[in-house]
C-alpha cells in the first residue's frame, strides 16, 4: 500500500483548473480590454464634452434624416428643377445597381460552370475537394481586398471594383452552387447514365433543371449583397455611383443634409431586395 | 446464340463477395425473375450488366459484345441498347412526362443535341404512342411531380422503350408500389415481352410474383446463384436453400 502524500496540497486550494487554451483565451481578453479602456483614456476629443458630443450627434442625425436635401451642383444639374435633381441621383443609383449587376452575372457565370466541377456527385472527390478549397480561400480574403489587389493592375475605379466583386462572387456562389447540384438525388443521375447519356446530357437535363430555382435563389441574394458592397466600392474605390458622392458630401462638402438625401435613396433600394431576398430564402430554405 | 452470357461473374467490395462466380445464360425474349433475400446481390448484378457498377471479375457478353472491355462513347452505345426500370423511378421531377420519357433517346444524341433537347418528329412521336400504349396519353405535359406512383413507374417504363431496348433490366420495380399498382406494372412488363418481344430481367422480392410472371427464375443467396430453372420447378426445398430462415414467413403470405 502506497503512503498518501498530503503535502501535495499547500496553500490555497483551487476547484477548478485552467486548461491551456482557456488561458490565452483569458489573456487576450484582458489584453484586449485594457486596450480598449487606456484608448479612451487618450482619445483626443479636441476639447469637445461627453455631453456636448452627445447632443451634437444626435442633432446631426436629426439633421441628417429629418431635413434631408441634395445640392443640384453636386450632381451635375445646374437648375432649380427638383424633377432634375432626382433624375440625376436616380442615375447615379442606377450606376452602383450595374456594378452590382455585371459583378453577380460575371461572378455567376463563372461560378455555375466551375460549381459543376465542385459538386462531388459530377466529377469526383479529389477535384471537388480542390476547387472547393481555392474557392475558401478566395472567400476568405473581404471584397475590399480584392478590389484593391485588382486595383494595381487596373488602376482604381469601375473595373478593378468589378473584377474584385465578381472574384469574391465567384468564391460565395460557387459554394452554394455545387452544394445545390450535391442535393441532386443520386439515382436520376444514375437513370441518365444507364441509358447511354453522356456528362454534358445528364449536366443540361436533370441536374440544372432540379436546381434552377435554388440557383436563381442564390444568385439574387449575392445581388443583393454585391449593390451594399457597390455603394462601400463607389467610396472606397472610385467606383463612381451612389458611394462616390457619398463619400464626396461627407468627405469634402460636410454636408450631413445631403448625406441624408443619399442614405434614403440607398435605403429604398436595399429595402426592396432584402424583402426579396427573405422570401426567396423562406420559400426555398436556403442557408446562409 | 445467347443474349446475355454471363461467365464467372465475380464482385467484392473488400470483405463483402457481393456475387461469387456466377455464370448463367439468357436468350432472346425470355422472362427471368431474380430472387433473393436482401443483400444476396440482385441489384450487383443487374447493375454489372450495364456497368454501372464495375465487376471485379468475369464476362459479361451482352448480344456479341464484351461489356467489361467497353469505355467512353462506346460503352454509351451499348448502354443505349438496354433499358433500366428502378424501384424509385428515378425521374426529372420538375419535368414533365414527355420530357422524362425523350431522356430515353440521349444516348443516341451527339452533344449540342442533347443537351439543347434537340429530337426528331419521328423520335417524339415514337415517345407519344408509347405513352398512349402505357395508358399516360392524357399526362403528356404533366409535371412528374405531380403523379401517383404507379403513373411514375409507366414513366420510367416510356423511358426504357423509347431507348428500343433489347433488353431492360428492373430492379425491384414494384416494391414501392401499392398491390393493385404492382400488378398493373406487372401486366405492362408481360406485356412488352409478349408484343415486342424484349427481354425481360426483374429483381423482386416477392416469390408469388416472380412465379406468375416469369419463364425462369434464379436464386440467389450470399451472392451465389443457388437456383436456375423454370418457374414452376421452384420448390419448397429451393426456397428454403435461396431465403433460409426468412423462408417460412414468405411462404406463409
Ligand atoms: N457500394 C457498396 N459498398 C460496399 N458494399 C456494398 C455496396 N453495394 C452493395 N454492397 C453489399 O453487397 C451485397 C449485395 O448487395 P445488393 O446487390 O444491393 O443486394 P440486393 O439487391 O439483393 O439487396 C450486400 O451485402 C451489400 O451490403
Ligand atoms: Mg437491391
Amino acid at each position: 500500500m502506497s503512503t498518501v502524500d498530503y503535502n501535495r496540497w499547500t496553500g490555497k486550494i483551487a476547484i477548478r483548473r485552467l486548461t491551456t487554451s482557456q488561458a490565452w483565451l483569458y489573456s487576450v481578453l484582458v489584453v484586449l480590454s485594457s486596450a480598449t479602456v487606456y484608448g479612451f483614456l487618450v482619445l483626443d476629443t479636441k476639447g469637445v464634452g461627453l455631453i456636448d458630443a452627445a447632443t451634437r450627434t444626435i442633432e446631426y442625425f436629426g439633421l441628417m434624416f429629418g431635413s434631408p436635401r441634395g445640392v443640384p451642383s453636386h450632381f451635375g444639374v445646374f437648375n432649380d428643377s427638383t424633377a432634375a435633381l432626382f433624375l440625376a441621383s436616380f442615375n447615379l443609383v442606377l450606376q452602383t445597381l450595374s456594378l452590382a449587376f455585371l459583378s453577380t452575372l460575371l461572378g455567376g457565370v463563372i461560378a455555375l460552370v466551375l460549381g459543376l466541377f465542385g459538386a462531388k456527385n459530377l466529377t469526383g472527390p479529389r477535384t471537388s475537394n480542390a476547387i472547393k478549397g481555392l474557392m475558401a480561400l478566395i472567400r476568405a480574403v473581404p471584397t475590399v481586398l480584392w478590389v484593391l489587389i485588382f486595383a494595381i493592375g487596373a488602376g482604381l475605379g469601375a473595373v478593378a471594383a468589378v473584377i474584385g466583386m465578381s472574384f469574391h462572387t465567384i468564391g460565395y456562389l460557387l459554394k452554394a452552387y455545387s452544394e445545390s447540384f450535391e442535393e441532386i438525388d443520386e439515382g436520376v443521375i444514375e437513370a441518365l447514365r444507364a441509358s447511354g447519356a453522356s456528362w454534358l446530357h445528364i449536366v443540361s437535363q436533370a441536374v440544372l433543371p432540379s436546381s434552377i430555382t435554388q440557383i436563381l435563389s442564390w444568385t439574387f441574394l449575392r445581388f443583393e449583397i454585391n449593390f451594399a458592397v457597390a455603394v462601400a466600392m463607389g467610396a472606397a474605390a472610385g467606383a463612381g455611383g451612389i458611394g462616390y458622392n457619398m463619400f464626396i458630401s461627407a468627405g469634402y462638402f460636410f454636408d450631413i443634409r445631403e448625406i441624408g438625401f443619399i442614405t434614403y435613396q440607398i435605403l429604398v433600394i436595399a429595402i426592396l431586395l432584402e424583402v426579396v431576398a427573405t422570401r426567396l430564402k423562406k420559400r426555398y430554405r436556403l442557408a446562409s | 446464340m445467347a443474349l446475355l452470357d454471363v461467365r464467372k461473374l465475380t464482385k467484392s467490395y473488400g470483405e463483402t463477395q457481393a456475387l461469387s462466380d456466377v455464370s448463367f445464360q439468357i436468350s432472346k425474349g425470355e422472362f427471368v425473375s431474380v430472387i433473393g433475400p436482401s443483400g444476396s446481390g440482385k441489384t450487383t448484378l443487374i447493375r454489372c450488366v450495364n456497368r454501372l457498377i464495375e465487376p471485379s471479375a468475369g464476362e459479361i457478353v451482352f448480344d456479341g459484345k464484351e461489356m467489361t472491355a467497353l469505355r467512353g462513347p462506346e460503352l454509351r452505345r451499348e448502354r443505349a441498347r438496354i433499358g433500366m426500370i428502378f424501384q424509385h423511378y428515378n425521374l426529372v421531377y420538375r419535368l414533365t412526362v414527355i420530357e422524362n420519357v425523350l431522356h430515353g433517346r440521349l444516348g443516341y444524341k451527339g452533344a449540342i443535341k442533347g443537351v439543347f433537347s434537340m429530337y426528331d418528329e419521328q423520335e417524339k412521336r415514337h415517345a407519344l404512342e408509347i405513352l398512349e400504349l402505357l395508358g399516360l396519353g392524357e399526362l403528356v405535359y404533366r409535371r412528374c411531380d405531380m403523379l401517383s406512383g404507379g403513373q411514375k413507374q409507366r414513366v420510367g417504363i416510356a423511358r426504357a422503350l423509347v431507348q428500343n431496348p433489347r433488353i431492360i433490366l428492373c430492379d425491384e420495380p414494384i416494391s414501392s408500389l401499392d398491390p393493385s399498382s404492382a400488378r398493373i406494372i406487372m401486366d405492362y412488363l408481360l406485356k412488352i415481352r409478349t408484343e415486342m418481344g424484349i427481354t425481360m430481367v426483374v429483381n423482386l422480392h416477392q416469390i408469388d410474383v416472380a412465379r406468375k410472371y416469369s419463364s425462369r427464375i434464379l436464386g440467389f443467396n450470399k451472392g451465389t446463384l443457388v437456383f436456375d430453372g423454370p418457374s414452376d420447378q421452384l420448390s419448397q426445398q429451393k426456397i428454403y436453400e435461396i431465403y433460409g430462415a426468412e423462408a417460412g414467413e414468405l411462404i406463409n403470405d
